[in-house]
């Protein structure tokens, strides 16, 4: 096969640059997905009830203005809230808005029914702001709903009609705040702002981690190889490789999802290990045959080392290929697009590399000053192959009681599935989701569809019995239904000493005549959220003050314990609902891909080795490495999200490779005669020097993502370098003890 | 030929001439024959108010109304009531137009047997849910708006004057809801045809037309629209109001506009 590369290099270096170059010029079509709702697949229930809902009632986005200040009774603040309510109020494509002079109150009041803004006119002294304030306090639809209950926040709160676009609808309303400037800090919240938030931290990480990886990729490379050459020929398989995948990503039509940003970096980490083995035989050979021609050189790297770099190749590709056990759609193609990257890494370093080698000038050797470098890992990697040679049972033992111990965290090991959480603390998104939960009841929610005759006086009385059987939750923010509002007119068209008062009336002809009454002093929209227009279906909002999953789990046992055996509710949907799917759904993609990968790794090495013991062998480092990384992860209190979820199956994929290049050198070094301990050293010193550098490697350009926007992947950064640290242990002192514990026999010599 | 030419330029001087005749109609004198034109002194009808969503469902009410202008007391009293659905027959609304100061306005609940006063500085979008606003179905004040004739033009085959008009300030633009609206108005009769209303973007928002224009007051030439269509350009939905029986009458019977008689079935 090196025969054919060389003759044919030429058109091989110019057929891999044009086909890079052709999925390259995907990728300026790249558009990123932020929306996490997108995430799951459409056909699971969550996302067919949310969408069933949402046909019939419009979508529940809405964006948050929030204004902070000492007491936002202050007249300058009023006057700011008014003209801003005013200027959304006339955004295309808004719909209600909630507001200190949107809102409403409406009151009984001797025999009248009165109904005016929430706030009437500006109080204009400090007896009328107090008078104000009391009345706002015990205003239902104002209260912790559009004013904190210590008066320093009021929110503006706008319901959005379907197919806005984010961008437009954010940029108008910064506009408006810009242009009506005052004391109050303002903050924009709610899922628009959310999306377009991460979409453009996403864009960011993106254009920073790349970077910073490949830079601190190429200080390795230096670093081992001391010449430019070294640095140069895998840093071109790695840009080549990536182009590659991401054109490829772009060309099937996907788009860049947060888990996308992982995508560069794993090849980074990755795609220059087989060329970094090429690189390194051909300097060792170029400086010990120094009579060889440039193609005979490339042909003897190539008989060495083209069988390992193809066997490491597949099990790294088979492993990431359990991603698609996810249903997580993003997953399901990082898995393939970085697979497909890594393939093309692998053909770019057999066929592109020597293509390349065979025609660049011999260039002068650098073996001395290498092992110059590597004279203190050589001692190091001595040191610890006789500590394992003399005592293997101990560090079997040791090993043991070391998983053993970390696994105990992963009782408490945490899911979370929410979009919000994926900021940091101190992101300016994060904290007005904080505040928006915090001081004005949430403003995601879970959805109750009812379908029945609405105007019935019982379907209403449980309805009233739910809310204020929910109400006592602690996660739940505010309820609104039909419910609400028939309540809401009972108090205004009765007196406190009379019977309706505060009640669900009795006949369903007051029912109607309620809503006919609020038909005309209000405004349709108001209603087109709680009841379709046929009197058929209502909706329950439930906004919740917690936006964990865990807590979002809670109130849904209990919606449902409380709704049990009603025939009239038809659905829950809801943006909670869907996070709560996606939390489920990240820990059975976890586990799935997690058994995935390892039975398919353990298999791959019962045929690569023709015996069973070889994966059991190969399965012990692997699954150490793995209850280690969720041990710690729960002991740390890093989540399992959809970022984390993703690094068992990459872990597994790079981690066995460290496995098979030791035992395919010890059984070699068995085979030419050499007794246990003696094959482990030489072993130990020889192919686990490459070994290191390779996990180093990965390590370096996997440490990049430690400067990511996103704490997740942040986590992940620092948990696949532990990982992958601790497959390297296993590789290097594990592997060896159990096979001077065991001796198998698939390693002896036949 | 000569006389052919002589003839020729009498025709085109008499023609200019009479449209010369009309258009010297300034814009103020049109708005007030407007205005004058559908102020009735008193009258009682039937009418249909269908509201349909954009998904084509109709929601039907049928109402039975008086009203009557009290000029010494310079108010509008009006009572509104519900015949249908069924549900909500009965439900009657009393309402005192001021010319100057809050309307006051009570309204009447058959299921629970009660009056109540409402007392509304918020007028509300929206007349009854429809597509109509509460100030579509008023009579407009002329001190809140500006004018401006933008010409002439022919709709459904009426000749028109095509009017431009603009609130005079930010709040009377938000009470109403439009940026501004144009209005074809018949050189016939004064009474609209159509009318587009522009959201704050300066894009069309609903689009109104007047079918089935009545001359309801001979003696006075008084009009009224029987059938007024409002169409939602940009969600879709559609309102239509339907004058099934007007009756001009300058008598109608002050007791109608008690609470009293709301009461009464």
């Amino acid at each position: 096969m090196a025969d054919i590369i060389i003759r044919y290099r030429w058109p091989i270096i110019i057929g891999f640059i044009i086909i890079t170059l052709i999925f390259g010029l995907q990728i300026p079509q790249a558009q990123i997905q932020p929306d996490f709702e997108t995430y799951i697949p459409e056909d699971i229930p969550a996302r067919v009830n949310t969408a069933a809902i949402e046909e019939i009632f419009g979508g529940t986005d809405v964006v948050i203005i929030l204004l902070e200040t000492d007491d936002v009774l202050n007249l300058a603040t009023l006057k700011r809230v008014q003209l801003i309510s005013r200027h959304v109020n006339r955004i295309k494509g808004v719909g209600q808005v909630l507001s200190l002079f949107d809102s409403k109150d409406i009151r009984g009041e001797d025999e009248m029914m009165i109904v005016d803004p929430a706030v009437k006119r500006f109080p204009r002294n400090p007896e009328q702001k107090e008078v104000l304030r009391q009345k706002l306090r015990s205003n239902d639809l104002v209260y912790e709903l559009v004013v904190s209950t210590d008066f320093t926040m009021t929110a503006i709160i706008l319901t959005l009609e379907e197919g806005l676009d984010d961008q437009t609808i954010v940029g108008e309303i910064e506009s408006i705040i810009a242009e009506n400037p005052g004391q109050e800090k303002v903050r924009i919240g709610g899922m628009p702002e959310t999306r377009l938030s991460l979409q453009k931290d996403i864009a960011r990480d993106f254009g920073m981690l790349m970077p910073l990886a490949l830079g601190l990729m190429l200080i390795s490379l230096f670093i081992t190889f001391r010449q430019l050459r070294g640095v140069l020929l895998p840093l071109s398989v790695v840009i080549m490789s990536i182009v590659f995948a991401m054109g490829f990503h772009v060309w099937l039509g996907w788009e860049l999802s947060i888990l996308s940003i992982l995508l560069p970096v794993m090849l980074i980490a990755i795609a220059n290990d087989y060329g970094i083995h090429l690189v390194a035989s051909y300097q060792e050979l170029n400086a010990e045959c120094k009579l060889w021609s440039k193609s005979e050189l490339v042909k003897a790297v190539l008989a060495g080392l083209s069988k390992p770099i193809v066997l490491t190749g597949l099990t790294t590709i088979a492993g990431i290929l359990c991603l698609l056990t996810h249903l997580m759609v993003p997953a399901k193609q990082l898995g393939v697009s970085a697979a497909v990257g890594i393939a093309y890494a692998l053909l770019l370093s057999l066929f592109f590399l020597p293509a390349l080698m065979s025609i660049l000038r011999r260039p002068r050797p650098v073996l001395a000053d290498q092992r110059q470098q590597r004279f203190h890992l050589e001692r190091g990697l001595l040191f610890f192959g006789r500590a394992v040679a003399q005592y293997p049972r101990r560090v079997v033992s040791g090993a043991i009681i070391l998983t053993i111990t970390i696994a105990g965290g992963i009782f408490s090991l945490e899911v979370d599935s929410n979009i919000i959480n994926f900021f940091p603390a101190n992101h300016a998104t994060r904290q007005t989701a904080d505040l928006i939960n915090t001081h004005f009841g949430g403003s995601e929610n879970l959805a109750v569809l009812i379908s029945g005759d609405i105007k019935d006086p019982a379907l209403l009385r449980r309805l009233d019995h739910y809310e204020s059987e929910l109400e006592k939750l602690s996660d739940v923010g505010n309820i609104t239904s039909i419910a609400t509002i028939i309540k809401a007119m009972s108090r205004a068209l009765n007196d406190p000493d009379e019977p309706g008062y505060d009640q669900i009336p009795d006949s369903r002809e007051a029912v109607a005549q309620y809503i006919e009454l609020y038909n005309m002093s209000g405004n349709p929209d108001d209603f087109e959220q709680i009841v379709d227009f046929d009197y058929q279906n209502a909706q329950l909002i439930i906004t919740l003050r917690n936006p964990d999953a865990s807590a979002i789990k809670g109130v849904i046992k209990e919606v449902k314990k409380l709704m049990e055996g009603d025939r009239d509710v038809s659905r829950l949907g809801g943006q909670s609902l869907i996070t709560a799917e996606l939390s489920d759904i990240v820990v059975r993609g976890q586990m799935i891909s997690l058994a995935a990968a390892i039975l398919i790794i353990t298999l791959m090495m019962m045929l690569l080795f023709r015996s069973a013991v070889a994966g059991i062998l190969a399965a012990v480092p692997i699954l150490m490495a793995v209850i280690l990384l969720f041990g710690l992860m729960g002991y740390f209190g890093v989540r399992l999200d959809i970022a984390t979820a993703m690094l068992s199956s990459i872990m597994i994929g790079v981690g066995v490779d460290y496995t098979i290049h030791f035992l395919w050198r010890y059984r070699r070094e068995r085979q030419e005669g050499l007794e246990y301990r003696a094959a482990v050293l030489k072993t130990l010193t020889t192919t686990g020097r490459g070994i290191t550098f390779n996990a180093l490697s990965v390590m370096v350009g996997f440490g990049a993502l430690i400067v990511s926007l996103f704490p997740p992947i942040k986590f992940f950064g620092f948990l696949v370098v532990m990982s992958i640290f601790s497959c390297l242990i296993g590789a290097l002192v594990l592997v060896p003890a159990l096979c001077l514990v065991w001796k198998p026999r698939f390693l002896e010599p036949h | 030929m000569k006389t052919i030419l002589i003839l020729m330029s009498l025709l085109i001087f008499g023609i200019d001439n009479l449209l010369l005749g009309q258009a010297e109609l300034s814009i103020e004198e049109i708005m007030d024959h407007s205005r004058d034109n559908q102020t009735l002194s008193g009258s009682e009808y039937v009418g249909t108010l269908v509201i349909i969503d954009k998904k084509g469902r109709e929601r039907i009410r049928k109402i039975a109304a008086a009203s009557r202008r009290y000029e010494k007391e310079k108010v509008d009293k009006r009572i509104i009531r519900f015949l249908e659905p069924a549900d909500v027959r009965g439900t009657g609304m009393l309402i005192f137009d001021n010319d100057e100061g809050d309307d006051d306005m009570w309204i009447y609940m058959p299921a629970l047997r009660k009056i109540r006063r409402i007392v509304s500085s918020d007028k509300g979008t929206s007349f009854m849910g429809s597509e109509f606003s509460n100030a579509d179905m008023a009579a407009e004040d002329t001190d809140d708006f500006s004018y401006t004739l933008l010409g002439t033009e022919d709709t459904d085959g009426e000749a028109c004057w095509k009017v431009a008009v603009v609130p005079n300030d930010e709040d009377i633009a938000d009470d109403n809801g439009f940026y501004r609206k144009i209005m074809w108005l018949s050189q016939n009769d004064f009474v609209a045809r159509r009318i587009i209303f522009f959201d704050f973007y300066d894009e069309p928002l609903k689009e109104q037309s007047n079918r089935n224009i009545i001359l309801v007051d001979e003696k006075n030439g008084k009009y009224r629209a029987g059938e007024m269509i409002m169409e939602n350009v940009q969600n879709g939905r559609k309102s239509i109001m339907r004058m099934d029986n007007i009756v001009f009458n300058p008598a109608v019977k002050d007791e109608y506009f008690t609470t009293r008689y709301l009461e009464k079935q």
